[in-house]
């Protein structure tokens, strides 16, 4: 196994560097594809997987003061999911891109390395075996982000000013990412503290955490959460995924589907065991996930681009994910805390949900973004007031988005049914336990089942306003259904989304799963949930029964509305001049708001501070020189007359340390 | 005559590197009557063969050694700092070549430079210090007349009078501390000062001397309040002497900082605690890391902006002075060693970029990426690895300097401070890139760049990148010095 490994590292680490041309790019992505499969297989089917061990291979990377870094691999079941899916959906988003990108001539070389190093970031992300590694490709991703998302800045399809916002989005991608991988490095400093280790194997051991100080496992495992925030887009900071549409559709696919957005949600699988630590960490997860879920999809409501329709049905899966995941952990962290007794195996329910519904979302929200980008491909417009009437001239496209639209709307039987009736199982456990959160809990599922009203209405108002009825703008010619290339990715994706809900049946129920053994170990994969278990719990359910009928409220209100017509939506917003229509147009004044900090805080404090820099001490240094030397004042006038404020003020200087230094030896009475 | 020649090479072994500088310095002008071409190679074949020589001296356990009355001394960590000297010279002399800021007198310049480097070496060589006062002022005499050398830009000269008075006044302050230090243990020798001030109780005379020490050399440093000639004479300054000042002789005040203070805080470590003056250097760093970094974010102007970036940086290593542990100095000198690459090579790239006619404006820079592809890429290193993305150079040393802080537990608010700063610094080098990438420029004709500067910055570029990949060997390096260093 361990050569074929070491070829693992070597084909992700040597295929992409290149770039090269389309060929390698996609050929690359394959080759990483199969080798995930090979992998994945190789490690399901050995011993460490029956034993519960992860594989650990690494070699010593530089050691410094008492500390060891290490450069390795570390895979476990989790890894592979994530492996499989990610690379299984770059690989059929570099095919795509084939088609979409086929325009762009030269600056493809730019692109398909761009895209490669991206998949490069994520796969070694989710390969790492330690935190730093983690971080190393975090930010990778990050960077290639943002020269992803300021791929149109020099001459976008639209226009000049959509360049323009090209570039500031790819900006904010960039500094608000940042807020949050500021809050991971501070996160990776208190670990290493805590544990003068950074590695998988030594914090992950459940006596390790337990012999360490449980504030610093807390606030490492918050701060981790703040890492999370920022790159999968939760509540505050969820405002740059829109922007980031910008970008080519293709890379809106790979950033929402498959990489970037899921490494902030693996952050939290991945680190479970500290998680787990405490309820309280884990009830603000579910609370943060459950605010984001339902914000954004009331942001959706009445946006009338159809790529942001889909970034804020993201962050709202997203916030879906994070909610499970949180909903889960508590229920873990109050038996081990405070002994209460959940129920059993019920418990890691949130965990298999959370990572359940990060795949099956991966799959669905490839698909409608390659969708969207084949209507947009089409038409050369992203307003879909100005689509429709679109099925007759783009059958395959119109049927494989419906089949992603009833995906992520819950239908039944599609894959998102089932990892989201699971989400919504987790959240109401806690209640029906009786914990203390209880009743927050059951607010936080009354949140969710809103929400996913709130999605299959936005997403069929979408496809409806697409696809149905007349064109309503004729200067906009439908060029007809896009290349082979294009289409092909999405029938293969469509089949995916239909059907990755029954593979939770097959094994997989056991693979993604978080155990804590008898002896206290913490474990990824092993004993999950008997297939007949989840069914029973899901089909018995009666709030099943109560989300799947919001869920068809909304569809049928959304057809009603757009399709038949019979409710004039103006009606609810009075021709988007009500005040709530225009508080989520404004996004809830998020943006306004960032831009109110950043500027008046950041760059008022900088220009602040360069003013008392440049008018205020010098201008007291001044004074001061002025008073002192009297006179010669008129000297000042003299091209160097400035140095004179520098002595000064290094004179100044000179007194105010020596004050510091009395203040410090004589009232710190050392 | 074979004894007398093995003798005086004996002799002369502990100072070898500076000698044979000394000697380059001395022909260089002769050479440089007849072309500036031949001056710049004779210069950098002698920086290279002396950077040899210390290699050789440093390899396999390293030589040690002392000459005249112990004043100077040969050991691994002074070998890492004249390595660090040789290599910011040779740099220097590189990019100076073909800079359109000297057209005269080439001879004279490299001359200069030479001996401005070996004022550096001295300073890190000296065991006293009345020899590491007359390094200090050869170097700083030396670097006011490159100050000065575009003597018709009046920019220039302002600069140069600028450096000269604030100079001066750093001088008398340290000197002052330095009679006073003598007044109190009776001695020059750094080591015998450090002994005996390790006993003492702090009184106000010992509490002044230290004071007035820490003023000079924070002038060198541009710590705050002592920074507000470092971007006036960066902007004023030719390109390749601003260079030199930000990657060589800043460097020069932070070997002095760590001879006397960290020493200090070592001996004291041993019998007992000296935690204000710890306090004192902490405060000093977050201080200078914080104005540097957001003074630096409203420049428009690219030598300024860079300017305040050393100050940043300049913050960041003065936590190795109040963490005052072995570790903490292996990361500053790592930082150190990153920091001659990824500043000397955005100082470069803005040289090479001036001499080709664009100014020092940012606004400048829109749409580089498409004039000059692989100039952007080598800037766009640079930015990211001085704003610690990793796996760039500048993350490692800046990890490894951070990390050092948290070990004790004492220091971890400087080291929120410090995260949350170099947050902040990238913000500043992300509109650089943005500016070359993203930003639509006005032209798109291409820019040549001459060789000397591409292969400037060819090997600053590729030793960020393999910093960053491999990072172990240079850990060890800075490992060894810092065993020589601190007993």
């Amino acid at each position: 196994m361990i050569p074929l490994l070491a070829f693992v590292v070597v084909g992700f680490f040597g295929n992409k560097f290149k770039g090269g041309g389309t060929a390698i790019a996609v050929l690359s992505a394959v080759a990483a594809f199969a080798l995930s499969g090979v992998v994945s297989y190789a490690y399901l089917t050995g011993d460490l997987y029956s034993t519960s061990q992860p594989y650990v291979a690494s070699i010593k990377w530089l050691a410094f003061g008492s500390y060891e870094l290490n450069f390795g691999i570390y895979i476990d079941s989790l890894t592979c999911v994530m492996m499989l899916f990610s690379s299984f959906i770059s690989m059929l988003i570099f095919v795509y891109s084939i088609g979409y990108m086929g325009g762009e001539g030269k600056k493809k070389r730019r692109y398909y390395a761009e895209i490669s190093l991206f998949l490069a970031g994520m796969l070694g992300l989710v390969l790492s075996s330690n935190f730093l590694e983690m971080f190393i490709f975090w930010e990778i991703m990050g960077v290639c982000s943002y020269l992803l998302i300021g791929f149109w800045s020099y001459k976008h399809p639209e226009g000049d000013e959509a360049s323009m916002k090209a570039a500031s989005a790819a900006k904010k991608a960039f500094l608000v990412t940042r807020l949050g991988d500021v809050c991971f490095m501070a996160g990776l400093f208190v670990l290493l503290w805590t544990f003068t280790s950074l590695d998988f194997t030594v914090v992950f051991d459940a006596a390790n955490i337990a012999s360490a100080e449980t504030g610093m496992v807390i606030l490492g495992a918050l701060l981790l959460f703040g890492g999370v925030i920022g790159k999968s887009a939760q509540f505050p900071l969820q405002d740059w995924l829109p922007d980031a549409m910008a970008g080519p559709t293709t890379v809106s696919a790979l950033i929402h589907a498959a990489t970037m957005v899921k490494a902030g949600v693996y952050l939290i699988a991945r680190s479970y065991p500290l998680f787990i630590q405490n309820a309280d960490v884990m009830l603000l997860v579910a609370i943060i996930g459950a605010v984001t879920a339902f914000i954004a999809a009331t942001m959706a409501l009445n946006n009338m681009n159809i790529k942001r329709v889909l970034a804020y049905s993201t962050i709202s899966q997203l916030g879906y994910m994070v909610m499970a995941l949180g909903a889960g952990g508590y229920l873990i962290a109050m038996e081990m805390q405070h002994g209460v007794p959940t129920a059993g195996i019920l418990a890691t329910v949130g965990f298999t949900a959370g990572v359940f519904h990060m795949m099956n979302h991966a799959f669905f929200k490839a698909l409608l973004f390659m969708g969207a980008g084949s209507v947009i491909h089409a038409t050369g417009t992203e307003d879909m007031r100005k689509m429709g009437g679109l099925s007759k001239k783009m059958r395959k496209t119109s049927w494989t988005m419906l089949i992603g639209c009833l995906s992520i709307a819950g239908f039944p039987l599609f894959s998102g049914f089932w990892s989201k009736d699971m989400i919504l199982e987790a959240t109401m456990e806690p209640s029906i336990a009786g914990l203390a959160a209880g009743d927050i809990f059951l607010f936080l599922f009354a949140l969710a089942a809103i929400t996913a009203f709130l999605t299959a209405f936005y997403m069929f108002r979408m496809w409806f306003m697409t696809f149905h009825g007349k064109p309503k703008d004729e200067s906009i010619h439908c060029h007809g259904e896009s290349p082979k290339s294009m289409t092909i990715p999405l029938i293969i994706l469509s089949i995916f989304a239909l059907g990755s809900g029954f593979l939770i049946f097959f094994g997989l129920g056991d693979i993604i799963t978080f155990n804590v053994s008898g002896s206290g170990a913490y474990y990824f994969g092993g004993d999950g949930h008997t297939p007949a278990h989840i069914f029973d719990a899901i089909v018995t359910n009666i709030w099943t029964y109560v989300t799947m009928g919001l869920a068809l409220i909304g569809i049928l209100l959304a057809y009603l509305m757009y399709a038949r017509s019979l409710i004039n939506p103006a009606r609810f917003n009075a021709n988007g001049r009500s005040r709530v229509y225009r508080f989520l147009n404004a996004r809830y004044f998020f943006p306004e708001l960032y831009d109110q900090i950043a500027l008046k805080l950041g760059f008022g404090v900088a220009k602040g501070i360069d003013y008392l820099d440049k008018n205020l001490i010098d201008g007291t240094v001044n004074g001061i020189s002025n008073a002192v030397v009297g006179g010669s004042g008129a000297l000042r006038k003299i091209q160097t007359g400035h140095v004179r404020d520098y002595v000064s003020l290094i004179a100044l200087g000179v007194i105010a340390i020596m004050a510091i230094l009395a203040l410090l030896v004589f009232s710190g009475g050392i | 005559m074979l004894d007398m020649i093995t003798d005086f090479v004996d002799f002369v072994m502990p100072v070898a590197p500076h000698f044979i500088l000394l000697i380059a310095a001395l022909i260089a002008p002769a050479i440089g009557m007849k072309s500036g071409k031949a001056s710049a190679i004779f210069m950098l074949a002698a920086g290279l063969f002396a950077l040899g020589v210390t290699g050789y001296m440093m390899y396999d356990g390293g030589y040690n050694g002392r000459v005249f009355e112990n004043l100077y001394e040969f050991n691994q960590f002074t070998g890492f700092m004249i390595v660090l000297f040789l290599i910011v010279l040779c740099l220097v002399v590189v990019m100076s070549y073909g800079s359109s800021d000297n057209k005269k007198h080439h001879g004279e310049y490299y001359s200069l430079l030479a001996a401005a480097t070996i004022g550096m070496m001295l300073v890190c060589a000296s065991v006293d210090l009345i020899s590491l006062f007359v390094g200090l002022e050869l170097a700083g005499i030396m670097s006011i007349a490159l100050v000065a050398f575009k003597k018709n830009d009046p920019r220039s000269s302002e600069a140069a009078v600028k450096y000269l008075i604030i100079s001066g006044l750093s001088t008398a302050l340290f000197l002052y501390g330095m009679s006073l230090i003598y007044g109190l243990t009776g001695t020059l020798n750094i080591n015998e000062i450090v002994n005996a001030l390790a006993g003492q109780e702090i009184t106000w005379t010992y509490a002044v001397a230290l004071v007035t020490m820490i003023a000079g050399f924070g002038f060198k440093i541009a710590v705050i309040p002592f920074h507000s000639w470092a971007p006036d004479v960066y902007e004023g300054a030719p390109t390749p002497v601003a260079t030199f000042l930000a990657i060589g002789s800043k460097k020069m005040g932070f070997v002095v900082f760590f001879k006397i203070f960290l020493l200090l805080f070592v001996a004291v470590r041993a019998t007992g605690e000296i935690q204000e003056l710890q306090w004192l250097f902490a405060i000093l760093a977050a201080v200078t890391m914080t104005v540097g970094n957001v003074v630096a974010i409203s420049q428009t102007n690219i030598k300024r902006m860079l300017a305040y970036s050393s100050i940043a940086q300049g913050g960041y290593l003065l936590i190795v002075l109040a963490v005052a542990s072995d570790y903490a100095l292996v990361g500053g000198l790592f930082h150190m060693f990153t920091h001659v690459f990824m500043k000397g090579g955005a100082f470069i790239v803005v040289g090479a970029l001036c001499a080709r006619g664009l100014s020092e404006n940012i606004s400048d820079y829109r749409g580089l990426s498409r004039r000059a592809p692989l100039i952007a890429f080598a800037m766009g290193v640079f930015m990211f690895s001085l704003a610690g993305i990793p796996p760039l150079a500048g993350f490692w040393s800046k990890f490894i300097l951070f990390s050092a802080g948290v070990d004790g537990g004492t220091w971890i608010w400087l080291i929120a401070f410090a995260v949350i700063n170099s947050a902040i610094s990238l913000y500043y080098y992300a509109k650089v890139v943005k500016a070359m990438y993203i930003d639509k420029g006005t032209t798109t004709e291409k820019v040549k760049v001459s060789f000397n500067f591409k292969f400037a910055i060819a090997v600053c570029a590729i030793a960020t990148l393999a910093i960053g990949f491999f990072p172990g060997p240079i850990i060890e390096f800075c490992e060894f010095a810092v065993k020589a260093f601190i007993p």
